[in-house]
């Protein structure tokens, strides 16, 4: 049914349109350390990013003993930060949710399987991110309940390039 | 890729000092110098040895200083290895896992007064404590140390003795302090607390009994018994392919339990919802705490990480 009325079709997410913008990046070197603010990322295509702790052939991470070839790059929403605080009373900043790129104006959850643009590099996202205990260990905060379906995403980096705050997210056209 | 996950902090040796006293003060940073994962004042962390040891000492430095983790260490020679593997056979450059900080004290914005017993080496908290109440302009606290002769740490102690911020009672000259003297009265506005020998932290949990627990911190050198829920049980798992029996103790997780039995289960959010730790059960009555499976898939499957057991035995298709 939802093939025949093309419900999330390339063709319907591109007509009804988005566009967004980076408002934070970060990254962290090994698991546990705290996340740092940067002005850019590096993203490199098929790789990961420059520094990061799950950039393939580093694997610091804390899951990178599970390793996943669609989680290059993670991207989290502005709104859910604020969400979180409105409907559970949880300050959480953008540091703290541990994903490397904040975004606004973009809905995550409806680019799974979509390519899309985050500045000059173009993603493809492979799943939905999922929270983990691990994050409320790292941050003391309880978390994992509200972040349940919209812990972010997982992309892999189908061409690379330099992602800077305030740039542009849209739709691959 | 490395095979197992990553449980720890990854730190290096950055800084060996003599404190005197049998103690040596260890300075662990990133490889990097990136910054460290936060902590309160007072906060401590396990040491994961290179021969396999795990021990636990107090941070020394003020959380503001967050490029490092500082500790201090006194060698005990009749102790239980710990000591004397970071004395002996630690060097600069080594290579230390640490935990996560836990513990310590947040400071209350009501709290105008903090009164600090401490027991030779058991300064080290407070050590972190007063540098942070300093830093942060609160100047309302003193603290009591007490030692047979000599002061331990004493270069990093001598800014407060000289302020009058550290009072010494020496026991080989005036014998032991009156602990309820130094304590005190209840008072709303003051937090005490303790780090020191059993005999020590226990006389002071006596004394305040009677404050409200939100005023009175106590550090111990040696960690009380594990809190148990009282309705949890201890229970067996049998793994049916190669008939391993493991003990799951009262309120551990079957995920422990297997882990320290040697047993590799591939887990990811350890809360219950993403089904990775997901395992056949055969026989048994499994309590199951998932937001994953359905009634259906609960007749044969449970999830590792959250699940318990009604009965005493769960056979597992492990």
């Amino acid at each position: 049914m939802l093939d025949e009325i093309g419900a999330g079709s390339a063709d319907s997410t591109a007509r009804l349109g988005w566009t967004g913008l980076v408002r934070f990046l970060h990254l962290a070197p090994r698991a546990f350390l705290p996340m740092r603010a940067m002005e850019q990322l590096v993203l490199v295509a098929g790789q990961g990013i420059e520094g990061d702790r799950y950039m393939i052939g580093r694997e610091e991470g804390f899951y990178s003993h599970k390793p996943e070839e669609g989680r290059q790059v993670t991207l989290f929403e502005l709104e859910t930060l604020v969400a979180l605080k409105r409907d559970a009373g949880i300050e959480l900043s953008p540091e703290e949710h541990r994903r490397n790129v904040t975004v606004e104006g973009v809905p995550l959850n409806h680019l799974v399987g979509r390519r899309f643009w985050l500045g000059e590099t173009l993603l493809e996202a492979t799943r939905l991110s999922i929270p983990c205990r691990h994050i409320e260990e790292i941050t003391g905060k309880a978390i994992f309940d509200p972040l349940i379906n919209r812990s972010g995403l997982n992309c892999r980096i189908l061409q690379g390039g330099i992602v800077r705050v305030g740039d542009t997210v849209r739709n691959m056209a | 890729m490395s095979a197992r996950p990553i449980t720890t902090i990854k730190t290096v040796v950055a800084g060996i000092e003599e404190a005197g006293a049998g103690i040596k003060v260890f300075t662990l940073a990133d490889p990097d110098r990136w910054d460290l994962p936060p902590f309160k004042p007072g906060a401590h962390i396990d040491l994961h040895l290179p021969n396999g040891l795990v021990r636990t000492y107090s941070l020394c430095n003020e959380p503001a200083d967050n490029s490092r983790y500082v500790i201090a260490v006194k060698r005990e020679a009749d102790g239980r290895g710990g000591s004397r593997a970071l004395h002996d056979e630690v060097g600069i450059g080594d290579v230390i896992g640490v935990s996560l900080p836990r513990g310590g004290l947040e400071p209350g914005a009501d709290i105008a007064h903090h009164v600090f017993v401490a027991g030779g080496i058991g300064v080290t908290p407070f050590l972190s404590m007063a540098r942070h109440l300093l830093q942060i302009g609160n100047t309302g606290f003193v603290l009591h140390l007490i030692v047979r002769e000599e002061v331990p740490l004493a270069a990093h102690l001598a800014p407060l003795i000289d302020e009058g911020r550290v009072v010494v009672h020496r026991t080989s000259c005036a014998g032991r302090p009156n602990l309820a003297s130094l304590v005190g009265e209840v008072g709303g506005q003051t937090m005490v607390a303790c780090c020191g020998p059993e005999g020590m932290t226990d006389e002071f949990e006596r004394l305040t009994a009677a404050w409200p627990a939100a005023n009175v911190h106590i550090e111990r050198f040696v960690a009380p018994p594990p809190v148990i829920d009282p309705d949890a049980k201890p229970f067996t798992l049998l793994l049916a392919r190669t008939g391993t029996e493991i003990p799951v103790r009262a309120g551990q997780t079957m995920l422990a339990a297997l882990q320290e039995g040697g047993i590799d289960i591939s887990t990811s959010c350890c809360g219950g919802i993403c089904g990775a730790c997901r395992v056949g059960w055969i026989e048994g009555k499994p309590v199951h705490r998932d937001r994953v499976l359905s009634p259906y898939e609960r007749e044969r499957f449970l999830m590792i990480c959250v699940a318990g057991s009604d009965a005493d035995r769960l056979v597992l298709d492990l």
